[in-house]
């Protein structure tokens, strides 16, 4: 019988760190390169566009100075809610994409492709058009709140299905179908809306991140920070929940209110983004794999920082390209994330696939 | 808990009158065991009989359908999820699919129930981390990939892990499934020292009928909805008690080899092992 002798004392002070050697280095590389992606980002999204402002410009104007100037007034109520918006929508995508990805251990899981921002989007046209008509104008906190009911009740419809179906291409149709269903209804609304309404919903329903203003701009930072930190605080269940629920159980994760807390977090991101800039396709899904796959790891700890800031980085950068690519014409946003996003999915798809295989 | 030092042959898990089961509906029922420090339990029978049932109510992680568990001499509902993985850990059948987690970042999971709230292991969790995996062999493998380990080299994996949440009690549903004979054997040994070493209890159902034999301590039959007997190897490793536990023709088993004779192969019973 060869059974090791088992030291634990003596060199094994030093010794006991010599595993996941050379993370280290490789963890703060990619966190240095994102923060750098996202300023070169932010900047560009200030600078570049019908008024090209130069750098050298931005910073007094940020300093409040030049009041009057075209520059000042595109710069403050137009360039810069618009990329603050880009910037926190993005990283509660993929946020959002990542808590789902979990959930329900499926890699393709994401608000977009599991209905759950469709089902936000029917919500917000239901109470836009059936309930306030054409007298009253929605509140931010109005579509907020009928966007977190429209996810909630696409969450239950797919968590329904999930608990029958155990194979995660058959939940993805699912989602996508329920999507579908909830567009289509969507577009019956739309139908039947009024003159005032349609321009509103037409824009919105296709998604984008302009006409956001200051105060909309504050209520989604506080809604999206504390729904971050939540999933950041939950990073060590989220670690356990990898290995499957039954180990996780048994590691002292309570499953039950650990499921809820992810669901109800979960919708609140998707939510938040359906509610303010529309259905944003695709970059749920993708991120976290980017971040994952950067990282080389997929410690919750490190991939939920590096998931909120590559979300960032690539819905700034899309909005980027979707203003400058046809100016002055404007392309919507989900577009662009879809060309971008899209392949990500299909390349992980088949990587996997070859690895498990 | 703190006089584990001493192995008085404290009773680590005890159940009476258990009824377990799924959805409600009774499996086995009338289930009265007992595991000790220091000893390894082992539970056979034929498929589907309700063994894994049985280890899972235990783990908790199904409801007990009737009667009680003790965990310590506390009754499992009233231990939070918490203390529970303090006094138990399990290894299970089910499959586990990682994606870029190395072999330490999953031991490294056993350390859970003793880490902070965000989960940073420190020193003293590293070496427990490395003692585990040391002990069960792994720690060549550190750095490598999870899923690309073979299935056997994943399975002393997952019970690095499990030992590495330092429990009183282990829970293993088929602990020698997809292991090559060495490994079986390899991995028995090991917990023949973690029982007598350090005076863990080992809850397990076993497939191979010879390895049972030789590991365990105690042996728990289950068949039919009951524990149909329980005793030493001695006792259960009867040519007469095999045979009908697993509905063998008489004279199949051979107590003093483990051997079993196979049908004669030249006549026409090839309907007879149905």
């Amino acid at each position: 019988m060869t059974r090791r002798v088992v030291t634990g004392s003596g060199s094994g002070m030093a010794n006991a760190e010599s595993y996941g050697a050379g993370r280290t280095a490789r963890v703060a590389c990619v966190f240095a390169s994102l923060a750098a992606l996202l300023v070169i980002a932010l900047v560009a999204n200030l600078c570049v566009g019908t008024v090209n402002v130069p750098v050298g410009q931005i910073v007094p104007i940020l300093m409040g100075r030049g009041a009057g100037e075209t520059a000042y007034q595109v710069i403050w109520n137009i360039r810069l809610p618009r990329l603050c918006a880009a910037a926190i929508l993005g990283g509660a995508l993929g946020l959002a994409g990542l808590l789902l990805q979990t959930l329900f251990a499926n890699p393709i899981a994401g608000p977009y492709t599991l209905g759950i921002s469709s089902g936000a989007k029917l919500a917000v046209a239901v109470v836009m058009v059936l309930i306030l008509g054409d007298t009253q104008a929605m509140s931010s906190w109005m579509s907020l709140g009928a966007a977190f009911c429209g996810s909630l009740g696409a969450m239950a419809a797919v968590l329904a299905v999930s608990r029958r179906v155990r194979s995660a291409s058959t939940l993805v149709i699912v989602g996508v179908m329920i999507g579908y269903v909830c567009s289509a209804a969507t577009d019956v609304l739309i139908t039947f809306a009024s003159d005032a309404n349609i321009a509103n919903l037409r824009n919105w329903s296709l998604g984008s991140f302009s006409g956001v203003n200051t105060r909309q701009v504050a209520l989604m930072a506080a809604v999206v920070l504390v729904a971050s930190l939540v999933t950041f605080a939950l990073s060590k269940p989220l670690g356990a929940y990898q290995l499957g629920e039954s180990y996780a159980e048994s590691m002292g994760v309570n499953v039950r209110s650990f499921r809820r807390t992810v669901i109800v977090i979960a919708s609140v991101l998707a939510s938040c983004v359906t509610a303010f800039a529309g259905p944003i396709s695709f970059v749920g899904v993708a991120v976290p794999h980017v971040a994952r796959r950067l990282l080389g790891t997929s410690r919750p700890q490190l991939v939920v920082p590096a998931t909120f800031l590559t979300g960032s980085v690539v819905c700034l950068g899309c909005d980027l390209l979707a203003r400058m690519l046809f100016s002055p014409i404007e392309m919507p946003v989900s577009t662009l994330t879809a060309i971008v996003c899209a392949p990500v999915v299909i390349w992980v798809l088949l990587e996997r696939r070859g690895r498990v295989a | 808990m703190d006089s584990r030092a001493d192995l008085t042959n404290e009773t680590l898990v005890t159940t009476r009158d258990l009824v377990v089961g799924y959805e409600g509906r009774s499996l086995v029922a009338g289930i009265a065991l007992q595991v000790c420090q220091g000893q390894i339990v082992t539970l056979i029978g034929p498929n589907g009989a309700g063994k894994s049932t049985i280890l899972k109510t235990i783990a908790g992680h199904l409801d007990v359908l009737g009667g009680c568990v003790f965990l310590s001499g506390k009754d499992l509902r009233d231990v939070t999820v918490r203390e529970r993985s303090r006094e138990l850990s399990v290894m299970l059948t089910d499959r586990v699919r990682t994606e870029l987690l190395t072999c330490a970042d999953i031991v490294e999971m056993g350390r859970y129930p003793y880490t902070g709230r965000l989960g940073i292991a420190t020193l003293t969790d590293r070496q427990k981390v490395r003692e585990a995996m040391e002990l069960l062999q792994v720690w060549d493998l550190r750095d490598r990939d999870f899923m690309q380990l073979s299935d056997g080299q994943r399975q002393r994996v997952l019970l690095a892990r499990a030992v590495c949440q330092e429990p009183s009690t282990l829970v293993l549903d088929e602990p020698t499934s997809h292991l090559d004979v060495r490994y079986q054997i390899e991995l028995l040994s090991v917990l023949r020292h973690l029982a007598r070493e350090r005076g863990l209890g080992i809850l397990m159902t076993l497939h191979e009928l010879p390895l049972a034999r030789r590991a365990s301590d105690w042996l728990v039959c289950v068949k039919e909805g009951k524990v149909a007997l329980q005793g030493t190897p001695e006792q259960v490793f009867v040519s007469s008690v095999i045979d009908a536990l697993f509905d063998l023709e008489p004279g199949t088993y051979d107590a003093l080899t483990g051997d079993v004779t196979l049908p004669g192969t030249s006549g026409q019973n090839r309907g007879a092992d149905a």
